[in-house]
């Protein structure tokens, strides 16, 4: 489908999404040597945007794994339905089943339940190779990280009661990890690795016009040199893309032309997240903050 | 970082394929410097490479730098000496060029001097490298009672190399573990609930009459520990002693991040780690660039919260801070990023080396910013105070209440 890392770059910019050269490449690379794409960087970059993105792209579906402490196979892969099963049991029993039978009846199909992964290799085994999305890897633990590196090594599920599921074309993975803990080495050697860093000031506003593009130029561009101004600054969370684009959506509902001191004062919130960092832009900052934004969104053209 | 588009690579001239075999030899060559700058390549790694570089045009330096790159680095502290690496090997060949340059290329990135240890680290006077000969005087220490006895009163800041040496047995007993948090994962065992898969396999053998019911149980982990040591002028005498406890934690235990500061906060995990402490002492030394400096407390526990605290203080951590308390920098910068730390981690406890003069209390200024955060506030100066904070730390555990502020042991000494 994509032959040069071009055709990826162009085809996610249709998408609206903004790739770098090197993202891109990496994606290209995903899709042709069949390896999980691994991504890092801060929270808000738009690492999980890529998964959906790209589901997009490929027309296929998306099935997300959300990762949080103490997931399991029975979570993440497949589980039976215990209830209903024991509900069975009572009828089997009444209508005086042999044990086979039994065993055969309550482990069938129609009791299992499956999940994300399991979901994504069916799907995949169907001819319909999914986007698989193992968001915030780093919050899952250990044992969990050791039963994916299984997975993703030969994409083949066995269900002891049903037999094995296995795929040859295995489905698009892409994992996303905030590093609020160390992925174990082993893991990110079966993947493509890519640190997503923030956007450089022409790449932000590119982002800011593409998704909001009812903005006034002028404002998009303040915007976006207001919050490369403050990723400088020493912030205990400095502002994502996320922030950006939800700032740019505020002051548009706020029917905002231009940057304003009052309206950046009032709207910090959606900004930043930590009442130290507010606290950090007093108002002179706030207003050295702001002339090096307007002087730097005057000195841009179009 | 390369960034022209139309650059060819060294090894194709014309942009065409027939030293495809020199490429080969050339890339197994880059596999290898990347290896010793310390990124993580398998053979497997590279054949995974060269498949790759099959799907890019090879003419775009920049295709091919994108390649190597996601396939070869799996750290993002290792994109630096990627890159750096990168275009030293592929670039137009020169005749100066040789291979020689490439080892040097970490060391760049690594940058200048190199200390081994402070000087004054070290209370005997001697660098842990060049030893002098051993004295003729000197007799070897018999590990007696009434010797043992002294010795673990003594002030670790006037212990010589032996006694450093005992130190560091009773160092050995420290626990493996400071302490076990409740995970959220579950295995059998008596607990409050059912386990519904085991329920129904187990019974099926009674015909489906449910006879038995499992249940689960929660397991538990070792938390993660944290060190935080202050290496400032004041802790000197102290330093060296406290360096060796810090390695003792990072090889006995399993989840441990390590950090340094005088005015700056440096940290040490990966330095510390090595197996012998004589190695990683030398490997924290050529890390550190601030030994014995002015204290700023205030900074570096910000610069702790700041940048580290979101990727090491997760899963339940203990933060053990070791300093004396004497603090030149801003003391409500100290207490509110004290505070900070406290709330973000399970339990705080402080080590001072000062605690057990009886005539030490913790009035300046830095002490009194950090001390009403503090879980707990132990003396750390000489072998009887270690064997208590060792027992201190062995029944630290999740039973406990971990906000129970100021708690002081007393030795009677």
């Amino acid at each position: 489908m994509f032959e040069t890392v071009d055709s990826i770059q162009q085809t996610l910019h249709a998408q609206d999404y903004i790739a770098e050269r090197g993202l891109a490449t990496a994606i290209f690379l995903a899709l042709k040597l069949g390896k999980p794409l691994f991504l890092e960087g801060e929270a808000g970059v738009g690492k999980t945007e890529i998964a959906k993105v790209l589901s997009r792209l490929l027309q296929t579906d998306l099935i997300r794994l959300q990762c949080y402490e103490g997931l399991n196979a029975s979570s993440a892969l497949y589980e039976w339905n215990y209830a209903y099963q024991m509900l069975h049991l009572r009828l089997l029993e009444a209508s005086g089943a042999d044990r086979d039978e039994m065993q055969a009846e309550l482990f069938s199909r129609r009791f299992l339940q499956t999940r994300p992964l399991l979901q994504a290799i069916e799907s995949s085994a169907a001819g319909h190779p999914p986007v698989l999305l193992i968001d915030e890897i780093d919050r899952a633990d250990e044992e969990f990280e050791a039963f994916l590196l299984e997975l993703l090594s030969d994409f083949q599920v066995t269900v002891p009661e049903m037999g094995t599921i296995s795929t040859e074309q295995p489905p698009v993975v892409i994992i996303t990890s905030n590093r609020t803990r160390e992925v174990h080495d082993a893991l990110k050697r079966r993947c493509l690795y890519y640190w997503i860093d923030y956007p450089s000031f022409e790449k932000e506003l590119r982002i800011v016009r593409t998704k909001a593009p009812d903005v006034e130029p002028l404002l998009a561009k303040q915007i976006t040199a207001f919050i490369q101004e403050m990723r400088e600054m020493d912030l205990f969370k400095a502002p994502g893309v996320a922030e950006t684009l939800d700032w740019t959506a505020a002051l548009v509902a706020l029917d905002q032309r231009a940057l304003s001191l009052e309206v950046i004062a009032e709207t910090l919130g959606v900004v930043l997240k930590y009442q130290d960092d507010i606290e950090l832009l007093t108002p002179e900052v706030l207003q050295a903050l702001h002339e090096r934004a307007a002087l730097q969104a005057q000195s841009i053209p179009g | 970082m390369p960034d022209s588009d139309d650059q060819t690579l060294p090894v194709l001239p014309d942009g065409t394929v027939h030293h495809g075999g020199q490429l080969l030899h050339n890339l197994l060559l880059f596999g290898r410097v990347c290896k010793v700058l310390g990124m993580d390549i398998t053979p497997n790694r590279m054949i995974e490479v060269a498949h790759a570089l099959a799907y890019v045009a090879l003419s775009n330096r920049q295709d091919v730098y994108h390649t190597m790159r996601a396939l070869i680095v799996t750290r993002r502290r290792d994109l630096e000496v990627f890159d750096e690496a990168f275009d030293l090997f592929w670039r137009r060949p020169t005749d100066d060029w040789t291979m020689l340059n490439l080892p040097a290329v970490g060391d760049e990135r690594r940058g200048g001097m190199k200390f081994l240890m402070p000087a004054g680290a070290n209370p005997s006077g001697d660098t842990p490298n060049t030893k002098p000969a051993p004295e003729l005087t000197l007799t070897a220490v018999v590990p007696t009672y009434s010797q043992h006895e002294v010795l673990r009163y003594k002030d670790f800041a006037d212990m010589t190399d032996e006694e450093m040496a005992s130190a560091r047995q009773i160092m050995d007993k420290l626990p493996q573990s400071l302490g076990f948090r409740r995970t959220r994962r579950l295995k059998p065992g008596k607990g409050p609930n059912l386990d519904l898969r085991r329920t129904l396999r187990e019974n099926m053998r009674y015909h489906g009459e449910i006879l038995t019911l499992p249940t689960n149980a929660p397991r538990f982990k070792p938390r993660p520990v944290v060190l935080i040591c202050d290496i400032s002028g004041s802790m000197e005498r102290y330093t060296r002693i406290f360096l060796h406890f810090m390695h003792t934690f990072a090889s006995r235990m399993d989840q441990v991040e390590s950090f340094v500061f005088s005015v700056h906060l440096t940290r040490i995990t990966h330095a510390i780690r090595h197996k012998s402490v004589d190695h990683a002492l030398e490997e924290v030394g050529t890390t550190v660039k601030d030994w014995g400096g002015g204290t700023r407390t205030g900074e570096a526990l910000r610069a702790f919260n700041y940048r580290w605290s979101r990727r090491v203080l997760g899963r339940g951590a203990i933060v053990l801070l070791i300093t004396d308390g004497w603090d030149r920098g801003d003391p409500d910068l100290l207490r509110h990023e004290a505070a900070r730390l406290q709330r973000s981690c399970y339990r705080f406890i402080w080590l001072n080396p000062l605690l057990d003069l009886p005539q030490y209390e913790p009035l300046t200024r830095g002490a009194q910013a950090i001390l009403p955060y503090t879980d707990d506030f132990l003396p750390l100066r000489n072998l009887a105070n270690l064997e208590v904070i060792v027992k201190e730390l062995q029944k630290l555990n999740w039973r406990q209440n971990s906000r129970m502020r100021n708690r002081t042991v007393s030795l009677n000494r």
